[in-house]
């Protein structure tokens, strides 16, 4: 590299042009380099050496490939085979590897340097560290993004609200007007008639219960997470108190370890459990000596990993995933009713605490509903 | 004077028909007076002679009204001395947490959601009856000042 005497610079205003560009070189926070047209390192500015940590003396004479980490040596062929080709190659957004091996984001512009005759000699290089741009857009984008989502739950808000309201009157007029009818022309109408109205009424009454669940799955969606430290064993044992005093007249035998500590927003951990565990309650309704079991799994690299598992009337396993998507159900309703949210629901409530969940079955044998948890405290 | 009657603000003919059947099906026999918007309400209880005004002993007050919303009919009643202490029950179909709040910052003494399926619609309405025309006291009224 041309270094120009320190004196010329200093002297009066005659600066050739040649010292001025090499100054203006030399002052560049970016690492501007000079290659020979096979990539050899010809020229090193001080940018360069804060950029990367060699010095001129240990770079000069190495290739480009030096600089790149080991994903992106190929590159280089390629930014040569441009400059070969007389084109330029402008911001280019890569990787590249400092002498302690650390990788940086950067901007790449290279272009070809010709003699007088227009014969390509070599190239220039810049390239500029961008791990704060890269932040700020990242940045950027995530306050966009935050915005967009704050604006789509504000939209979800209304929805569901003109859902609940603009939806709520006419079924309480279907309700009410099909039980005045049972009640006050029950004669006039006979059996069959009776039927038809009473057909009114349950869809009436059914649709009500799928908006009712639509609405809470949009609140379970839209819920902040407060994270403790819950005792998921007491909550199924409390679940499970309130299912027998619901139904004294069934024999269920109810398992549950105790404590299984895990770290949970406490409202929508329990909405999990009493899912679960209603589910377990509705489908062993036919079975005369029903079982119920909450438990643990040993866990791999999840923070726990719990069980529900019952002998009711299980399901084909051909359909476990379909079980979670929203409004399916695999029994007729007049077989076990439900309006198919409850698995949503689960689902989305774990995968919030960074878990999963997923279903074993057999028809016939029971199921087992899986589903861990993992969250991680926000910063 | 102060009565044993209801004041019903319903602007949705099918509510008003099922609250009133609701009401009769559990023997709550008592007058209803029904107001079909805010404004209609505002010519009951306040009309231009004050004499014969007769207060309701109980409002079931919807929020959703045409003319004048249900938050402004509450927030004149209870500007006015004379009807200040007359229940008001909000009963409506929204649940936002900021038509709860501000239905009890203007001053309503309940606030009951619709529900949508009948019988627990008519188990509402009854409850409510019952306790605010039979079961509470009301507020003594106001001597009528000289002036």
């Amino acid at each position: 590299m041309y270094q120009p005497p320190l004196d010329d610079i200093r002297s009066d205003g005659g600066l050739s042009e040649i010292t001025l560009l090499s100054a203006i070189v030399n002052s560049s926070d970016d690492a501007i380099v000079g290659k020979t047209s096979d990539g050899m390192i010809t020229s090193w500015n001080p940018g360069a050496a804060r950029m990367y940590g060699y010095s001129a003396g240990e770079i000069i004479g190495q290739p480009m490939t030096t600089l790149c980490p080991p994903d992106r040596v190929g590159e280089i062929d390629e930014i040569l085979g441009t400059i070969r080709r007389g084109e330029r190659v402008v911001h280019f957004e890569t990787e590249r590897r400092r002498k302690d091996g650390t990788i940086f984001p950067a901007s790449v512009t290279v272009s070809p340097i010709h003699d007088k005759h227009g014969r390509l000699v070599g190239a220039s290089s810049i390239a500029r560290d961008i791990t704060e741009q890269r932040q700020l857009r990242a940045m950027s984008e995530f306050h966009r993004r935050a915005a967009e989502l704050g604006r789509a739950n504000q939209n979800l808000e209304t929805f569901t609200h003109s859902v609940s309201h603009d939806l709520g009157a006419p079924l309480r007029a279907m309700s009410g007007y099909s039980d005045a009818l049972l009640d006050e022309y029950g004669d006039v109408l006979g059996d069959v008639g009776r039927g038809y109205a009473e057909r009114i009424q349950a869809a009436g009454e059914q649709m009500a219960s799928l908006i009712e669940d639509l609405l809470k799955l949009s609140r379970i969606l839209r819920a902040e997470m407060h994270l403790a430290t819950v005792d998921l064993g007491a909550e199924a044992a409390r679940i499970a108190g309130e299912l027998q005093r619901s139904g004294p007249d069934r024999s269920v035998n109810f398992v549950i370890q105790r404590p299984v500590q895990a770290r949970a927003d406490h409202a929508l951990i329990r909405t999990v459990l009493a899912n679960l565990l209603e589910n377990a309650w509705k489908f062993t309704s036919r079975q005369d000596e029903a079982s119920i079991e909450f438990g643990t799994m040993p866990a791999q690299d999840v923070g726990v990993s719990c069980y529900v598992r019952d002998n009711g009337a299980g399901f084909d396993p051909a359909y476990a995933d379909r079980l979670f998507q929203p409004f399916r159900r695999l029994h007729a309703a007049d077989e076990f009713p439900g309006t198919g949210i409850g698995l949503a629901a689960v689902r989305e409530i774990v995968q919030r605490h960074g878990g999963d969940a997923w279903a074993e079955g057999v028809v016939g044998e029971g199921a087992t509903f899986h589903f861990t948890l993992n969250a991680k405290e926000m910063p | 004077m102060m009565s044993r009657s209801i004041l019903l603000v319903e602007d949705n003919p099918d509510d008003e028909a099922l609250t009133l059947r609701a009401l009769k099906k559990n023997n709550i026999l008592n007058d209803v007076t029904v107001a079909r918007d805010g404004a209609e309400a505002l010519g009951i209880l306040f009309p231009t002679d004050v004499a014969d005004a007769v207060l309701p002993g109980l409002i079931l007050l919807d929020l959703k009204l045409p003319k004048v919303d249900g938050l402004e009919v509450l927030h004149r009643i209870r500007a006015d001395k004379r009807t200040s202490i007359v229940p008001v029950v909000v009963l409506t179909s929204s649940k936002l947490d900021h038509d709860v709040l501000a239905s009890y910052q203007g001053g309503a003494n309940g606030y009951v959601r619709k529900p949508v399926k009948f019988a627990d619609f008519a188990d509402a309405v009854s409850t409510l009856g019952v306790f605010w025309l039979l079961l509470n006291e009301a507020a003594p009224e106001f001597m009528p000042t000289s002036d």
